[in-house]
């Protein structure tokens, strides 16, 4: 019987298959030892060029050269090492919002040979305690935006050593001062924090103190890692709800790099780009793009702390010669509802790239027509590092997720586990360098994650005879209607393009007659005068009849995940809430 | 009423503002706001229709005495104050709008303020008014130079913008805050023997005048951010401008009797000002996209 990767790579022998460098199967070479080994020499590559920069919504600006970052990285080494007395393959919570610590901090805990737990900032203290206890972490790097947190978590974990960030942290002297002062007595947003802590700058100064006096060699740290060994413990909820950690190893992380910088290779000039870091970086999706591979590439990221309310933004893009913009969907849909953007799109834009959740067709269109640039679409999971798939900028198919990465196989499966029929959707199942060890001490929900090498996704996709692949969507948000398959994606792609539709989520409800129904969340465009019924007109025109959603719902805002994906679990959940009380609005 | 010490400090403090005001602009705000040239069109319509209509029929409705209403008129005719950039930056609205509203009302002020003072003030009195240009000038001037050289400073170096900007933002709160302490105590006379008619007209030309701007742009579909600016553009008259041409053209009791509006005005556009834009600050926040939630 043949696989689907085996006919994949029949054709890809094929010379008019040419979209594929390198056939799915061949190993990916990496050309260092580990991560801490490709910081050090991607900084003396790029020396004194800007390597980060963060930028405040007032356009107050801090730099960091890639020496500078270099030189901050070791120090905080040394201080996790030989202060904080931490061991190789310990755990290092880093809480940060984009800013210039987190590449310090992050490279940091790398070079000293632990490991980095990345955590949501804006996680719940229950939340951070599950998390810490689960990782083991004894060391914690937080933002003082969220200083009141430490004190009640302390309790509860194994945290020994909390270091304080501010978001001002390595600005210059004057405007760190004011700007630092602004957001703790004008905007109020610095609490108290009574749990003892040390300051990032006091860190950084002893590190650089011990640094001398102990005539500590960074690399000794990291001398017998190897691009096996964990490097990020990087949590996700899954398909279970249960937050995990997915172990990415040195090899893992830096094989999506070189798969990534394989995809994007002839649009990308090594140390002249300017990449928007809006995502946040301790997201997997930014924290590949921008921490690993635009870093790498010499490039500077322009790093945006909190891109909410959009005009935050403003400065970032006016300011800096922005050429690249990995985002989400969300995220390019309000850009282009800013007047500021669409009148002056960045004028070096060469590229976007979407992830995260799917991008709409319309969305994608009018990002071409306003910046003249193309946003191509990716796919990816926490689990893989998180890029399986990425359309090439110069032959991008809308509504296509784009081929494989280079060294990466995948199958599509049918309910069986077993590969589905040539042409047929199926469950997508990924093979690759890139694909993690498994979860954290975790090893019944690994199991069920990683069959034989193979990650299962949960996402349904197909495959073009070309090896560009599809999202048909995901498999636990199929909607089954009078046994027919409705495509959520496919129903809010369409909604997205009627004009007045601003955002849209679709979800399927329990329906006696039909097992399920099709309702749709709309968000209306500022004074569109958008109705239900105008919502459902427009799906009749394009939609089959079972797909047409039954209830039309207009809202202010839709439940958005910290990256921006609209969550269609907290839609389903809010439904089966309210369905007793019978406030679902039909259209 | 505001010695020369005064008002040196008050225009070397209103540069050191629009300076900040300027190192929040660049160059793309501006060409943003003639790409839709309706916003500055009505504006001006606001400006020079809507405003001298509504002096003349206050002081008809309120049946002011001739001297009284000729003070309405000149303050109704007025070009756009530089105050009104001050309160639309404070009410995040769009500042480079306000700026550009502000100097074509200037210009335009060389035609239609003497114009529109001659066909309604003729209604009420027939004395020659003379309208010190020299002064609408130099207002100008002093105005566009701070902003040219604030935006050049935020282009060569965001962080000094950045800086800049807060520093006349703080002291743009100030001046307000102070102008409001001083001016009451010190008139407390004036201000216990004026009739409420003229305190009516006073007060109501600028509030009518935020209104009428407000509704006619979003009839026009400007947007509430646009709205909220050719509002305040619209309301917020060039006070001292006023001040000037009713003592150049007038002396002793009459002057006394017809300045005694465009005072009274000058003190409460400041208050209605600050507490309209209070609102639309609200407003233009609440209406920002939130889209992404991040951090």
């Amino acid at each position: 019987m043949a696989t689907i990767e085996l006919d994949q790579s029949l054709r890809l022998q094929d010379p008019a298959a040419s979209f594929v460098a390198v056939p799915p199967v061949a190993p990916v070479s990496i050309a260092y030892r580990h991560l801490a080994d490709m910081v050090d020499r991607t900084c003396e590559r790029y020396a004194h060029q800007h390597a980060f920069t963060a930028v405040l919504p007032n356009g107050m600006f801090g730099n960091l050269s890639f020496v500078q970052l270099q030189r901050d990285a070791d120090r905080f080494a040394v201080f996790l090492r030989e202060e904080l007395g931490l061991a190789p393959g310990d755990r290092v919570a880093l809480q940060l919002p984009n800013s210039l610590a987190y590449p310090i901090c992050a490279f940091g805990v790398l070079k000293a040979g632990c490991v980095l737990v990345n955590t949501n900032p804006l996680y719940t203290p229950a939340e951070m305690v599950h998390q810490f206890n689960d990782s083991g972490a004894r060391a914690l790097v937080i933002v003082d935006l969220f200083g009141d947190k430490i004190a009640p978590v302390l309790e509860q974990t194994g945290i020994e050593h909390v270091i304080l960030v501010r978001l001002t942290d390595r600005f210059p002297r004057l405007p760190g001062f004011v700007a630092y002062n602004v957001i703790k007595y004008w905007n109020r947003l610095i609490p108290a924090c009574s749990a003892p802590t040390i300051g990032f700058g006091a860190a950084l100064a002893r590190g650089g103190h011990l640094l001398h006096e102990r005539r500590v060699q960074v690399a000794d740290y990291t001398a017998t890692t190897s691009l096996d060994d964990l490097a990020v413990l990087q949590y996700t909820g899954g398909t279970t709800g249960v937050s995990k950690g997915a172990m990415l190893s040195h090899g893992n992380l830096l094989a999506n790099m070189v798969q990534i910088e394989d995809r994007v290779a002839g649009n990308v000039t090594h140390g002249k780009e300017c990449a928007l870091a809006v995502l946040p970086l301790y997201h997997i999706f930014a924290f590949t793009a921008n921490l690993l591979y635009f870093f790498h590439a010499g490039a500077r990221n322009i790093l945006v702390a909190n891109p909410r309310p959009l005009s935050n933004l403003q400065r970032a893009i006016e300011n800096y010669p922005i050429s690249w913009i990995p985002g989400v969907n969300t995220l390019f849909n309000g850009l282009l509802n800013e007047e500021w953007f669409a009148d002056y799109p960045p004028p070096k834009l060469r590229g976007s790239i979407a992830g995260g959740t799917a991008l709409h067709s319309s969305v994608a269109e009018r990002w071409q027509q306003v910046t003249g640039t193309a946003v191509i679409e990716g796919y990816g999971l926490t689990e893989s590092s998180p890029v399986v798939t990425l359309n090439p900028l110069d032959a991008s198919r809308p509504g296509s997720i784009g081929p494989v990465l280079a060294g990466t196989e995948v199958r599509l499966l049918n309910d069986h586990g077993e590969p589905a029929a040539p042409g047929e959707p199926g469950e997508l199942a990924v093979r690759g360098p890139q694909v993690m060890q498994g979860y954290w001490q975790r090893p019944a929900e690994t199991a069920k994650a990683l069959k034989d090498g193979w990650l299962l996704t949960g996402d349904i996709a197909a495959i073009d005879d070309d090896g560009y692949l599809r999202i048909v969507d995901r498999k636990k948000d199929l909607i089954i209607v009078s046994g027919f398959n409705v495509y959520p994606n496919e129903v809010e792609d369409c909604i997205a393009g009627c004009p007045g539709v601003a955002e849209v989520a679709v979800i399927g409800l329990p329906d006696a007659k039909s097992g399920e129904q099709v309702k749709a969340y709309v968000v209306a465009k500022a004074g569109a005068g958008l109705t239900a019924e105008q919502v459902r007109a427009h799906c009749k025109q394009y939609l089959a009849p079972y797909k047409v959603p039954k209830a039309v719902e207009l809202r202010a805002e839709l439940p958005k995940s910290a990256v921006g994906k609209v969550l269609r679990r907290e839609l389903r959940a809010e439904a089966a809430r309210t369905a007793g009380e019978g406030e679902v609005v039909h259209g | 009423m505001v010695s020369q010490t005064e008002q040196l400090l008050l225009a070397l403090m209103i540069g050191v503002i629009m300076l900040g005001m300027g190192a929040s602009l660049t160059w793309r705000d501006f060409f943003r706001a003639f790409k839709r040239p309706q916003a500055i069109l009505i504006g001006f319509a606001s400006q020079y229709l809507i405003m001298p209509f509504i002096g003349f029929s206050l002081a008809v409705a309120l049946q002011l005495p001739p001297a009284i209403a000729i003070g309405l008129i000149i303050i109704s005719c007025m070009p756009g104050g530089s105050t009104s950039n001050i309160f639309t930056y404070f009410s995040k609205g769009d500042l480079a709008l306000s700026v550009t509203m502000t100097t074509f009302s200037t210009l335009g002020a060389f035609i239609m303020a003497p114009l529109w003072i001659f066909l309604y003030g003729s209604r009420f009195m027939t004395n020659e008014i003379s309208v010190g240009m020299g002064s609408v000038i130099v207002g100008l001037v002093v105005m566009l130079i701070p902003v040219l050289i604030g935006m050049v400073i935020r282009r060569r170096n965001a962080n000094v913008g950045a800086i800049l900007e807060l520093i006349g933002g703080i002291l743009g709160v100030v001046i307000i805050l102070a102008l409001i302490a001083l001016w009451v105590p010190r008139n407390a006379p004036l201000l216990a023997t004026t009739p409420w008619q003229v305190y009516a007209a006073a007060v109501g030309v600028g509030l009518i005048g935020f209104l009428f701007g407000f509704l006619v742009s979003q009839a026009a579909r400007l947007g509430f951010r646009r709205a909220s600016t050719v509002a305040l553009e619209a309301g917020v008259q060039n006070g001292p401008l006023a001040l000037s041409i009713v003592l150049l053209s007038f002396q002793g009791e009459l002057a006394n009797q017809i300045v005694l509006i465009p005072v009274l005005y000058s003190l409460f556009i400041v208050i209605t000002s600050s507490l309209v834009t209070l609102f639309f600050r609200r407003q233009n926040e609440l209406r920002q996209q939130h889209a992404v939630a991040l951090l």
